[in-house]
């Protein structure tokens, strides 16, 4: 079971002065939560060799060669 | 009639491109009122071009199988000099300088473009219940939703308005509305059509591709619009194939993926019962069938989730302060993206890369996958919760859950209609396979669907 503590997004729209309306943070506090919970255990396990596919070519690790 | 038989006849004279062009629109005439599925209609424009496709052909100017066939594109498709909108208020003034290039390469096959289809707001969503435009409707339940975000492609082939429409799919935008309009939607690989001039909802995951009324009409299309394009930087060199596939493919000695986890939980049991046919099917024409066990599908889709909320509420960040402009469904999902650290969309592109090595590991054990395209058959309109397999699901989850994970991933999918639930409503078989391998997938596709879909009683 985790035991963080849920993300105060009242807070984190203020720090970041993004001008969300009250009510409309609640309505999708629920679905930010839901999608904390299930990404950040994954986050947390990434090996730190892995890079990010900023460039992506759906053929180079499929094929184990670069065709691009 | 399907679009290459509608060339055949053009072709021998038995028909204009005029009077297919004029059936189009009495038939977009009649059913547009009672189901949306087209935003805009270009009739002039249309007869127009369809008098150059007679002449052409008169000449024996040959342009392809589209030349002269009326077809549709989804109203985020760049048109030059007609207005576009991507379903939105923002832009329901936006009248584009250039074509897509999709449009453009349709266009120089010699397509007749009759109209632009409707859409759900922005791409975002599946409804295309759009509050700017009105809810599209399923012409084979009017009550129903077509799917979207492509829902008025869906619904103008399923409708037999028009042959083909193109769609875009970020989370299976041209898949969710196949299954649910009993049409074929065909989702390539990443990079194999250009982007160029589309809409962008989600840089990183967004697909162009066709829904038609049979497996080798989409090849046709494909073999049209694919291909490298310096204008996307993301286009593939790589050469392009002949994607129509032969009338009655041999599947023998194919290698059919079944998966044993995830894609088979919480399913209609009318849904799990005819994918499970079509598997029967598959094997009976020679096909072996490889019981195999998939990648965690529920991270890959949240991977997706993170990656499309922060790509989206990225570009639209602009347009932001003008809150009324959205409706209530695409502003929470942009509020939320907005909320997301960069972090995290670093991370979710970083899971991505190692989710596309271990999925890769697949194709050395089968040769394509068969899955359920969505858990569900249409909603109604308005719905918001759906039970699928005894347990209550957002619909918007639910009738993403089986395609999402496959943007993410840029392979190939193809959604073919495999029978209908118990009132009559279309289910998808969706077919993925290795990244380019198109053409397979659509072998495989033709072999199980080998005759235009049905037509719904309008």
């Amino acid at each position: 079971m985790s035991t963080e503590s849920k993300k105060d997004w009242k807070k984190i729209a203020r720090a970041n002065g993004l001008s969300i309306p009250d009510a409309a943070l609640e309505r999708i506090a629920q679905s930010l939560d839901a999608l904390e919970a299930d990404f950040r255990p994954l986050a947390r396990a990434l090996p730190s060799e892995t890079e990010p596919a900023v460039a992506f070519h759906a053929a180079i690790h499929a094929d184990g060669e670069d065709a691009e | 009639m399907t679009l290459l038989e509608a060339a055949a006849a053009l072709r021998r004279r038995e028909v204009s491109s005029a009077e297919l062009t004029a059936a189009a629109l009495q038939r977009i005439d009649r059913l547009n009122p009672s189901t949306n599925a087209m935003q805009f209609v270009m009739a002039e424009a249309a007869r127009e071009r369809a008098k150059q496709a007679d002449e052409e052909l008169a000449r024996g100017e040959g342009r392809g199988p589209l030349q002269g066939i009326p077809i549709a594109v989804k109203d985020l498709f760049c048109t030059k000099g007609v207005r576009t909108t991507g379903g939105s208020r923002l832009f329901e003034d936006y009248v584009p300088d250039h074509d897509a290039t999709v449009v453009e390469w349709l266009r120089a096959g010699g397509a007749v473009l009759v109209g632009k289809t409707g859409m759900h707001e922005l791409a975002y969503g599946i409804t295309s219940s759009n509050p700017h435009f009105g809810a599209i409707r399923n012409p084979w339940d009017r009550d129903r939703i077509p799917g979207g975000s492509s829902g008025g492609s869906g619904a103008a082939v399923s409708a037999g308005m028009v042959p083909m429409a193109m769609g875009s799919d970020t989370g299976g935008s041209i898949r969710i509305p196949a299954s649910f309009c009993g049409v074929v939607g065909l989702k390539p690989t990443y990079g194999r059509v250009s982007r160029y001039g589309a809409m962008p909802l989600g840089f990183s995951l967004d697909h162009m591709g066709p829904l038609t009324r049979s497996v080798r009409d989409a090849g046709a299309v494909l073999n049209a619009i694919a291909g490298y394009d310096p204008r996307d930087e993301t286009s593939s060199r790589r050469p392009v194939e002949s994607y129509v596939p032969d009338i009655e493919p041999s599947i023998r000695g194919l290698r059919i993926g079944l998966p044993e986890n995830f894609y088979f939980e919480r399913l209609d049991p009318d849904v799990d019962a005819a994918v499970r046919v079509a598997f029967h099917t598959a094997e009976s024409r020679g096909a072996e069938i490889v019981p195999l066990r998939v990648p965690d599908i529920a991270a890959i889709n949240t991977v997706a989730r993170v990656i499309l909320l922060a790509e989206a509420s990225a570009l639209l960040e602009p347009h932001l302060e003008q809150r009324d402009r959205f409706g209530d469904d695409v502003l929470a999902l942009l509020d939320q993206g907005r909320l997301l650290p960069a972090t995290d969309y670093i991370n979710a592109q970083r899971l991505r890369r190692a989710m596309q090595r271990e999925f890769a590991g697949l194709w050395s054990r089968v040769d394509c996958l068969f899955t359920p395209t969505t858990p569900i058959t249409a909603p109604r309109i308005g719905e918001t919760t759906v039970t699928a397999g005894g347990e209550n699901e957002d619909v918007r989850l639910a009738a993403t859950r089986l395609v999402r994970a496959i943007n993410p991933l840029g392979l190939p999918a193809v959604s073919i209609p495999c029978g209908a639930d118990r009132r009559g409503l279309p289910i998808g078989l969706q077919i993925v396979g290795r990244p380019f391998a198109e053409a397979l997938v659509l072998r495989v596709a033709q072999a199980l669907v080998p005759v235009e879909v049905p037509v719904p009683p309008l």
